[in-house]
């Protein structure tokens, strides 16, 4: 598709008025890898995070009091020693700020009032001179509880019998398409009804139901939570925030103190990775809290490491029930899915997780029959969010370990089914939309050919005699970008005196190269050298809108708004250069730099031109400074009925994918070495190919990571293992041997030079591909995440005389 | 953290006067690697901590007259696996200090340090236990040695009495034909607490006979590192691979394993007897290899791919049982 037909697609406005000839696009920037435009200062260490930020003497440190205990009513809280001690400047509880919170769902407080409902909940939060005066503060603080019965298994709090963690969850706010059960523990039930379940089984020649478990799954970024706040003289309140989502932390931080969103300001600086824990608000409340008693001093709130493990987001844990039916040939008839999602204490983020594994529950394939239940339930462990997937990783944890489980009873190749039965252009998902153009089939190819699926593995690292055994497996995926119906972008694009051209967006740079992309789109949008553009990082009061860094929308959403804006200042420009000029604008063309005009053969450079205009013939001038606006929110998602979830399109696209992995079992010791990882994705167009790779690396081993090693360790919803001696994660020697990553190209209808996103795919598969493998291997099958050296030990045990 | 005083003591009369005066507020004070983490995380208060480091011979690795090996408590794990005198005689040694944590701690963590804290994981232990080793602490009532099994009581607890800190570790000379072999289970491969690891040293017994000694010590299966006898003897017996498997499993029953949130009992109790094999094998592969070669004097000649196939820095060559 050439980029006329594709902007044509796109908007109707920035392109309308002229025509680029495809001959001169040749110097395109889209599909090259040039170097992470912010990478020099991050290697170096001149980058600037908020922790690096300076804010003088006046500086107060602030510090959290969490519940030690998982469920209880508080019966007092004493703060009166912490204000006592000298050194103290502010101390606040839930009586000072009583009022939910949530992004779905409101059921949220900063301060916990009444109960407190997981280990790590917060009470009350100190400001104090130094970091250990507020240490000192906070264990001053007196509490009184009333223990409770706690809820530490999501079956078990779906049931009649648990206690209710959320008494009041009738009267919770919820957004149009959450489904709470009020009177129950279960925050959102998604239902997926389709076709005739009863025909469905008879036309299997095999059914088959098995159950799955997850973990609770940290983040562990680079940087912990971190924020400073501080309130000026006419009552507005600034707030340095490692975050995800600047914009979405203004809206929820301002509904929650009813404050004006022009009353907070929020500043996002360089952010030391995510993975989706800075997304929405977790800890940056408190902060502002304690900066509206402050008196004008700024604030510090900065997790520790302990922290992070389990007082800001962690992922949900998962029991999945997945039950399937498939003929002889391999076809699946049908699927029936129970989600029991372990969404921890508060579910205002989780329960559009559970959303959409109900909108993807049934993997990347057809199927005619379909029921399926995904329930958010409250339990008393630390509070879901966001993590890298979305919920993906989860379900497809069990779903690709099915397929597989259904493929060896059938005698089938897992290869063979999963290409039998994945979505191809035009089937109709789950729930009832139709499927774009789609890359799925050729990425299973790929992946497979790879690995080398149909030859044998290769030899022992040590030969023969070997205690190890080598297996193969695979996985496939599909995911949405997870969100509202209308989250929007925009952007601006300003033109310098010098020519070169700033850009202004609202999305976070977290690592996954968005500045760089946005650079590109504007080069090349605007017909600049790369290295003649500037990207901001994120002020509210200064960027435009950007609904939240999560997704994997930014490339997609966002550079549709940057290439959009980048256009319009193009446009500016050349009708300026037109009328001066007195040519065709259809003539006119930027390229690095120079407006040049194919009639005439004149050029000019934007330098004299893109600020201070053009002086007409007759010696009056035109133009002015150039501000190219853009902006992009997808107009075409339609709500699912709430009974059976069927509507005509449930999201705006998919991205798909596939892996296939190759590891070495040692059967003695359990230990599984994954020796291999291909990785391939249909990310509709490569923006920086380099980037796309180095995603598919990075999701590759964080996958394999959460697969053998990962998980919070919860006892009566005590965290067992809140520090990096006993969770632990893969390190470069823990690593595949080999990585290979392949990029597929179908383009997106409304992707920016046909991209969709790929941030997040790349982990999806990887976990229940490695215990596909593992199987193929020594033929045991773990359910349960992570594939820990000791469990593989023990199910080998089993099978042995 | 809450604040500290950091005193550095004149000569060793002072530290232990400092650190008798001050009860458990006062602690000694080395690499810090452990210490920071739990005075960070809450678990020691201490008023002030008493530099160690400084105080004369305890960063320093020397031979004595009477040909014994002399490593300052003081002494980093990466000074100590890279010393001539612990390549060429105690190669055991260095393999256990290359298996601590990263490369980058092992410059802070000691060798002392590691004994000091007793914890039954701590790598270097198992070796010094083969090794022989002997503690030299120095206290209120001056200096004394503790045979190194005996300085480790139990489980964070050692033999130091209030006012008493490790000086050195004194290793016997390295006896003729010696070869170790160090290997651990981790849950990843580098810097993880060994969930089990096992420790295999042999030597010739004398230059009469054949016959040949063996010491086999374990960590993290019990309150304290611990050797296990009946194994060591079993295998002088009978190395043939039947001989190697029984000791295997002998070594395994004289394991005290827990279950906590590591691994289980059960776990380590068959890994002991994985290691402990794999050790075996490699050390008499390690004889074999050495008798093929002119070796100076007793031991692994100094350089070499260490008997498990694990190189000394970086990547492991081999993956065997998780040491790296």
């Amino acid at each position: 598709m050439t980029r006329d037909q594709e902007s044509g697609a796109r908007s109707q406005e920035s392109a309308s008025s002229f025509q680029l000839p495809a001959s001169n696009r040749k110097h395109s920037l889209i599909g090259t890898s040039p170097q992470r435009i912010e990478g020099r200062a991050k290697v170096t260490g001149a980058a600037t995070y908020v922790d690096d930020m300076q804010f003088g003497p006046n500086l107060l440190h602030g510090m959290l009091k969490h519940s030690p205990i998982p469920h209880g009513i508080i019966v007092r809280i004493d703060v009166s020693k912490a204000r006592a001690l000298p050194g103290v400047r502010v101390v606040v509880t839930g009586e000072d700020f009583p009022g939910y919170t949530g992004l779905y769902l409101k059921d949220r407080r900063i301060f916990a009032l009444d109960r407190v409902r997981y280990v790590g909940d917060t009470i009350a939060a100190v400001a104090a001179d130094t970091p250990e005066i507020a240490q000192q503060a906070v264990d001053l603080i007196e509490v009184e509880f009333e223990p409770l019965p706690g809820v530490f298994d999501p079956e078990f709090g779906a049931s009649p019998e648990a206690p209710l963690i959320h008494p009041e969850l009738g009267n919770y706010e919820a957004v149009p398409f959450i489904f709470p059960q009020p009177g129950t523990n279960v925050s959102n039930w998604m239902k997926v009804r389709k076709g005739d379940m009863d025909k469905g089984w008879a036309e299997a020649d095999l059914v088959y139901e098995h159950k799955y478990r997850v973990p609770h799954i940290q983040h562990v970024p680079l940087e912990t939570h971190v924020c400073v706040a501080q309130q000026d003289v006419n009552g507005k309140i600034t707030l340095w925030s490692s975050s995800q989502s600047p914009f979405a932390q203004r809206n929820l931080i301002a509904k929650a103190l009813h404050i004006s969103h022009s009353k907070l300001r929020v500043i996002t600086p360089y952010v030391g990775g995510g993975f989706g824990c800075k997304a929405g608000v977790s800890m940056e409340g408190a902060a502002v809290a304690l900066a509206m008693n402050a008196k004008g001093r700024p604030v510090k709130l900065r997790m520790t490491r302990e922290e992070e493990f389990y007082t800001t987001f962690v992922r949900q844990g998962l029991v999945a029930i997945i039950k399937m039916g498939m003929t002889q040939e391999g076809r699946i008839t049908a699927v029936h899915n129970r989600f029991y999602w372990d969404g921890g204490a508060s579910t205002e983020y989780g329960t559009n997780i559970t959303r959409a594994a109900g909108y993807s529950g049934t993997g990347p394939y057809y199927v005619p029959n379909i029921h399926i239940d995904s329930l958010c339930v409250y339990t008393n462990h630390p509070v879901g969010g966001a993590m890298r997937g979305f919920g993906m990783p989860e379900i497809h944890w069990g779903i690709e370990q099915h397929i597989d489980q259904m493929a060896e009873k059938l005698g089938l190749d897992p290869v063979q089914v999963r290409l039998i039965n994945c979505l191809k252009d035009g089937d109709e998902t789950l729930t009832g939309m139709i499927m774009h153009p789609t890359g799925l089939s050729q990425c299973i190819q790929k992946a497979a050919e790879a690995i080398g699926w149909t030859s044998p593995p290769a030899p022992l690292l040590e030969g023969e005699g070997s205690h190890k055994r080598r297996g193969k497996g695979l996985a496939a995926m599909w995911k949405a970008p997870a969100m509202p119906p209308n989250p929007g972008s925009s952007a601006i694009v300003r033109m310098n005196e010098d020519g070169t051209a700033t850009v202004s967006i609202g999305g976070v740079d977290i690592g996954q190269g968005a500045l760089t992309a946005m650079a590109q789109l504007a080069a090349e949008g605007l017909g600049v050298k790369i290295e003649d553009v500037r990207v901001n990082t994120v002020d509210t009061d200064y960027s435009p809108y950007e609904w939240q860094t999560v997704a994997s929308r930014l490339t997609w959403s966002m550079g549709n708004a940057v290439l959009q804006a980048a256009e319009n200042a193009k446009l500016q420009i050349l009708q300026t250069v037109a009328e001066a000029w007195n040519e065709d604008i259809n003539d006119l063309d930027i390229i690095d730099g120079q407006v040049v005009s194919y009639r005439s053969e004149e050029s000019r450079s934007l330098r004299d031109i893109a600020v201070y205009g053009m002086q007409r013939p007759d010696g009056t001038w035109i133009g002015g400074p150039v501000l190219g606006r853009g902006n992009f929110m997808p107009e075409y998602v339609t709500p699912l009925d709430p009974e059976t979830g069927q509507g005509p399109r449930a999201v705006v696209h998919f991205t798909t994918g596939c892996q296939a992995v190759e590891v070495e079992v040692d059967e003695e010791t359990g230990e599984v070495q994954v020796l291999k990882i291909v990785s391939a994705y249909d990310v509709g167009r490569a923006i920086n190919p380099d980037m796309v790779r180095t995603q598919m690396e990075g999701g590759a081993v964080q996958g394999m990571s959460t697969a053998l090693l990962e998980g919070i360790i919860l006892q009566n919803g005590v965290p067992r293992n809140p520090n990096f001696t006993d969770y632990r994660i893969a390190t470069a020697v823990d690593a595949p041997l080999e990585l290979e990553s392949i990029i597929v190209e179908v383009p997106q209808d409304d992707g920016p030079f046909g991209a969709r996103g790929v941030g997040e795919h790349p982990m999806v598969p990887t976990a229940p591909a490695i215990a596909n493998a593992v199987y193929n291997a020594v033929g045991i099958r773990i359910d349960s995440m992570p594939i820990t050296s000791e469990k593989v030990w023990r199910e080998l045990a089993k099978t042995r005389p | 953290m809450q604040p500290f005083d950091y005193l550095i003591p004149k000569d060793h009369a002072e530290a232990s006067a400092l650190l008798a005066a001050g009860g458990g507020s006062v602690r000694p004070f080395m690499g810090g690697t452990d210490f920071l983490i739990r005075a960070r995380g809450g678990f020691i208060r201490p008023q002030s901590v008493v530099d160690l480091k400084v105080l004369p011979g305890m960063r320093e690795i020397r031979q004595s007259p009477d040909g014994w090996l002399v490593i300052g408590a003081a002494c980093t794990m990466n000074q100590v696996a890279a010393h001539p005198l612990v390549l060429a005689g105690y190669d055991l040694l260095a393999q256990a200090c290359n298996s601590v944590a990263s490369y980058q701690l092992r410059n802070r963590a000691t060798i002392g340090g590691n004994c000091c804290n007793a914890s039954p994981a701590a790598d270097t232990a198992p070796a010094l236990f083969c090794l022989d080793a002997v503690a030299e602490t120095y206290g209120p009532a001056g200096a004394r040695r503790i045979p190194i099994a005996d300085f480790f009581v139990g489980p964070g607890r050692s033999a130091l009495q209030l006012g008493e800190f490790l000086t050195a570790i004194h290793l016997p000379p390295a006896p003729t034909g010696a070869c170790g072999a160090f290997n651990k289970l981790g849950r990843t491969k580098l810097g993880d607490i060994s969930a089990v690891s096992v420790a295999v040293y042999a030597w010739e017994h004398d230059t009469e006979t054949p016959r040949r000694d063996w010491r086999i010590a374990l960590g993290a299966v019990g309150p304290t590192p611990l050797r296990a006898p009946e194994a060591e003897a079993a295998l002088a017996a009978d190395a043939s691979p039947q001989g190697v498997q029984r000791a295997a499993e002998l070594t395994a029953a004289a394991a005290r394993p827990i279950d906590d949130i590591r691994a289980s009992a059960a776990y380590r109790r068959a890994m002991v007897a994985v290691l402990a094999r794999r050790g075996i094998e490699a050390v008499l592969a390690g004889i074999a290899r050495a008798g093929l070669q002119a070796v100076p004097f007793g031991g692994v000649p100094a350089g070499s791919v260490s008997p498990t196939g694990v190189l000394r820095e970086g990547r492991p060559e081999q993956m065997i049982g998780g040491a790296a």
